[in-house]
């Protein structure tokens, strides 16, 4: 029977995210090469600060009206740090968007969390987790737990390209949950396991509920064929999300995807899609179902970074609040008023950057032109009669202020970030 | 006590005697065919068909109420005022009601004299004006207070021991659901007398008569209290819980307990499931039938379901024993819910969703009589119900306002 045993990782190359790299690839402000950097540092501690304060205008948004906002977005701290010869380590992320937007970022098409055509603020403990790995013969391991994200989808926005975030965030990602994870690699293959509560936050300040842990499973392998490549697919099954006692409806939930990037991190393409089937537990039925397919990428040119993405996400519509940009959390019941299918295109220009010592500012313009139409057009929802149009643009400035070098991805731990070139 | 919205014994014969011009005769109504399900006649339809959302429905009198839903917030919610003595509903005015957004439920208090109006979301609330003119609401008060902060989803307001009482059901937000008794002795002045955390995770509407409170708990299944009944000594203030009971599948919505003047029987309550759904597309959930014979003892006996729609709120006409359902994308159905529902020969049993145990099915002991608002070829979407002088109005989401033929026994 072979042992497990512990051996020191940095005698391998499977290494962490723990690095301060210079700072080339930031001046187009796309640094992609950051994004899967961590895994061969050496360092013990990273740690960055970011802000991005911006300037939106949605012409038509929630309510059917022009809107403009000035917000201090993506306001977080980000720090690794590993121990024991690198066996251990810790993954924080705390977020101040609760304070800086309360009401949310302007963002039509965005929903989840009670919050739609504005991206919700996260919660002040976007992320704490604690990883212990170890190699044992050709495979190596890792178990995490905490609050961040489970094994599922893709990469967290905030760590993509494009400021704004996509329509489908939450058909892709399954954020902020106590989570705990299994990790497993051998060479070119990766499968996690992971145990969460389905609860999602409801407010900046939410804590996963005890009574939730466990209920809810996600499961991801992703093949590294060739450097720079990768490949995933990862399905999850989430309890009642959105009704905190559990009496909500469930979510099924898959995703497979194409990450491309190259030696330099100049180059970034990924493709994904993903399908959330709600299902009603009590009459074991499912009941609606949401698909998204979505395809970004980014490059240099000459001293600028450009960034594009298209996305077709069918997204659910709910009763409103008097507040047009919120809807009930808990709902009242378990109807629906429509299913929407958004196309986006995105364009973002990226500026070279202003430094000075640790401090970065990337001035950034990005430009969305959006499509509504109505799944079923005998819905109550059609973005006609709640907008009165079903064409919109969005146009936003702003400049991402670091200090310190980019975070790495976001939504992977321990031997699950992938190995880099 | 008797809640309004149930039909009274004899009111069938109080209409045809009353009744004044194009009103309905007893002539007039469409028999039930034991096993064959009628098409409901279609009297006439609204002279307005509202740009906003229909809610609910109450009639009293020559007189109906209709509410709105999901209004947007700058625009506020209204609920409108129709002339149902002819046909077809005509619009007499319209009545705006600030800080809201949906008005979830409106109901007339058994002496006529007042209007109770539910609002949500927050900031919650009960709207109560004076009907001394019942096409001329007047403002009395509007209570609310921190239970009630995160919206009012169904007001039932009945009559406990001579007091009329209003009955909150009340959202769960960052607070859990929770039921808030109001007393309405001096309608300028309402007083909250109880509320209790209830639900799981929603109390979504009661049904009170005779001193008994039935609330319907959604998968807390349906709970009976004594609030002034008598035996257990519950009082509105304190009320006691006699027995409960969970449906199949839960989602415990809406309640009608059932008083049948013609048999005395009070044996069935009747239980509406309302499960998933798109707004004017789909609906589901079934009908559940509920011997309360034995109080402390309540069981499902009986259930009927459509294939592609479910149930909302009922209204029952007692003195025929028809209960009219809302059906949402369904129509309307009308049920024959006279004499032993929880008897049936094996062929008439069927085995409910996501269940194993079989139970009656009205449908196979031919208890459906009838069909209403599917026949038009436009699509409906009905919330609310109610028989009255041998009417049946229906609210529906897309169209409005109707008025149907109402069913009576051969």
């Amino acid at each position: 029977m072979h042992m497990l045993r512990l051996r020191p990782v940095t005698d391998i190359s499977l290494g962490l995210a723990l690095l301060a790299r210079p700072l080339h690839a930031q001046h187009a402000g796309h640094d992609m090469s950051t994004m899967n950097a961590d895994s061969t540092a050496r360092s013990s501690a990273h740690l960055m600060a970011q802000a991005v304060p911006l300037i939106t205008h949605a012409a038509p948004s929630a309510g059917g009206v022009d809107q403009t906002q000035f917000v201090l977005t993506q306001l977080v701290v980000m720090a690794r740090a590993a121990f024991l010869n690198n066996h251990a380590e810790l993954s924080a992320a705390f977020n101040g968007e609760g304070l800086t937007m309360k009401r949310g970022e302007l963002d039509t098409g965005a929903f989840g969390e009670g919050f739609v055509d504005r991206r919700h603020p996260h919660t002040y403990v976007h992320e704490l987790m604690f990883t212990g790995r170890g190699v044992a013969g050709p495979v190596s391991w890792s178990a995490t737990g905490g609050r961040g994200f489970a094994s599922f989808g893709t990469d967290d926005p905030m760590m993509r390209p494009l400021d704004k975030y996509p329509v489908n965030h939450h058909l892709s990602q399954i954020l902020e949950r106590a989570a705990l994870i299994g990790a497993l690699r051998v060479g070119p293959a990766i499968v996690e396991g992971s145990t969460f509560g389905g609860d999602e936050p409801t407010s900046p300040s939410s804590l996963p509920l005890a009574s939730r842990l466990g209920d809810s499973w996600a499961a991801r392998a992703t093949l590294l064929p060739v450097a720079g490549t990768e490949l995933q697919a990862s399905y999850a099954r989430v309890a009642s999300p959105e009704e905190l006692t559990g009496h909500g409806l469930d979510q099924h939930k898959q995703n497979i995807s194409a990450r491309i990037t190259s030696r330099d991190g100049d180059r970034y393409l990924l493709a994904e899609w993903a399908r959330t089937v709600e299902r009603d537990h009590d009459r074991n039925l499912d009941v609606f179902g949401y698909e998204t397919a979505l395809v970004e990428g980014s490059l240099r040119a000459g001293p600028l970074g450009i960034a594009v993405r298209l996305e077709q996400t069918e997204r659910p519509e709910e009763e409103r609040l008097a507040d047009p940009s919120r809807t009930p959390r808990p709902a009242s019941d378990l109807s629906i008023n429509g299913i929407t299918r958004w196309r986006v295109a995105t364009v973002q220009v990226a500026a070279p950057s202003v430094t000075r010592g640790p401090f970065s500012g990337f001035p950034f313009l990005e430009l969305g032109r959006l499509a509504a139409t109505p799944r079923d057009a005998r819905s109550f929802f059609t973005p006609q009669r709640f907008y009165d149009t079903s064409r919109f643009w969005m146009v936003t400035a702003g400049v991402r202020l670091r200090a310190g070098d980019a975070h790495s991805r976001m939504g992977r731990y321990g031997v699950a970030l992938p190995t880099p070139h | 006590m008797m809640r309004y919205r149930s039909a009274a014994p004899f009111v069938v014969l109080l209409a045809a005697a009353c009744s004044s011009g194009d009103a309905l005769s007893l002539g007039d109504t469409t028999k039930v065919f034991k096993g064959t399900p009628v098409t409901m006649t279609v009297l006439g339809s609204g002279d307005f068909k509202p740009s906003r959302t229909t809610g609910e429905i109450f009639v009293r009198g020559n007189t109906a109420y209709t509410t709105t839903w999901n209004n947007a917030g700058a625009v506020a919610s209204v609920f409108y005022i129709w002339d149902v003595s002819a046909n077809a509903p005509t619009l007499v005015d319209s009545v705006k009601v600030d800080h809201a957004t949906t008005l979830g439920d409106i109901v007339v208090s058994d002496d006529g004299g007042l209007l109770v109006v539910a609002t949500e979301h927050a900031p919650g609330s009960i709207v109560i004006y004076s009907l001394a003119d019942p096409r001329k609401p007047v403002l009395l008060s509007r209570f609310s207070n921190s239970g009630t902060l995160p919206g009012v989803h169904t007001a039932e307001i009945g009559r406990v021991n001579g007091t009329l009482y209003a009955f909150l059901s009340i959202d769960p937000s960052s607070t859990p659901a929770q039921l808030v008794i109001v007393d309405l002795g001096d309608p300028a002045i309402p007083q909250q007398v109880f509320s209790k955390v209830i639900g799981n995770p929603y109390v979504h509407d009661t049904f009170v008569r005779d001193g008994l409170l039935y609330l319907a708990l959604w998968n807390d299944g349906v709970a009976i209290w004594d609030i002034g009944g008598g035996t257990p000594g519950g009082t509105v203030a304190a009320p006691r819980e006699i027995g409960r009971v969970k449906t199949v599948n839960g989602h415990v919505h809406n309640i009608w307990w059932l008083e049948d003047p013609v048999t005395g029987s009070t044996k069935y309550a009747f239980i509406g499931e309302e499960s998933s759904g798109q707004v004017f597309v789909s609906s589901s959930g079934d009908v559940h039938v509920v011997d309360v014979s034995t109080p402390s003892a309540p069981r499902e006996v009986a259930y009927y379901t459509v294939a592609g729609a479910g149930t909302h709120n009922f209204s029952v006409d007692e003195s025929n024993g028809i209960l009219y359902a809302a059906y949402y994308n369904g129509g309307i159905r009308a049920l024959d819910v006279r004499g032993d529902l929880g008897t049936c020969t094996a062929e008439q049993k069927s085995i409910p969703l996501n269940s194993t145990t079989p139970l009656c099915d009205l449908r196979l002991m031919g208890r459906e009589a009838g069909i209403g608002l599917l026949d038009s070829g436009n699509p409906v979407y009905i919330w609310g119900v109610q028989y009255l002088n041998g009417a049946v109005y229906a609210s529906d989401m897309i169209n409005g306002i109707w008025k149907l033929r109402s069913m009576v026994r051969p």
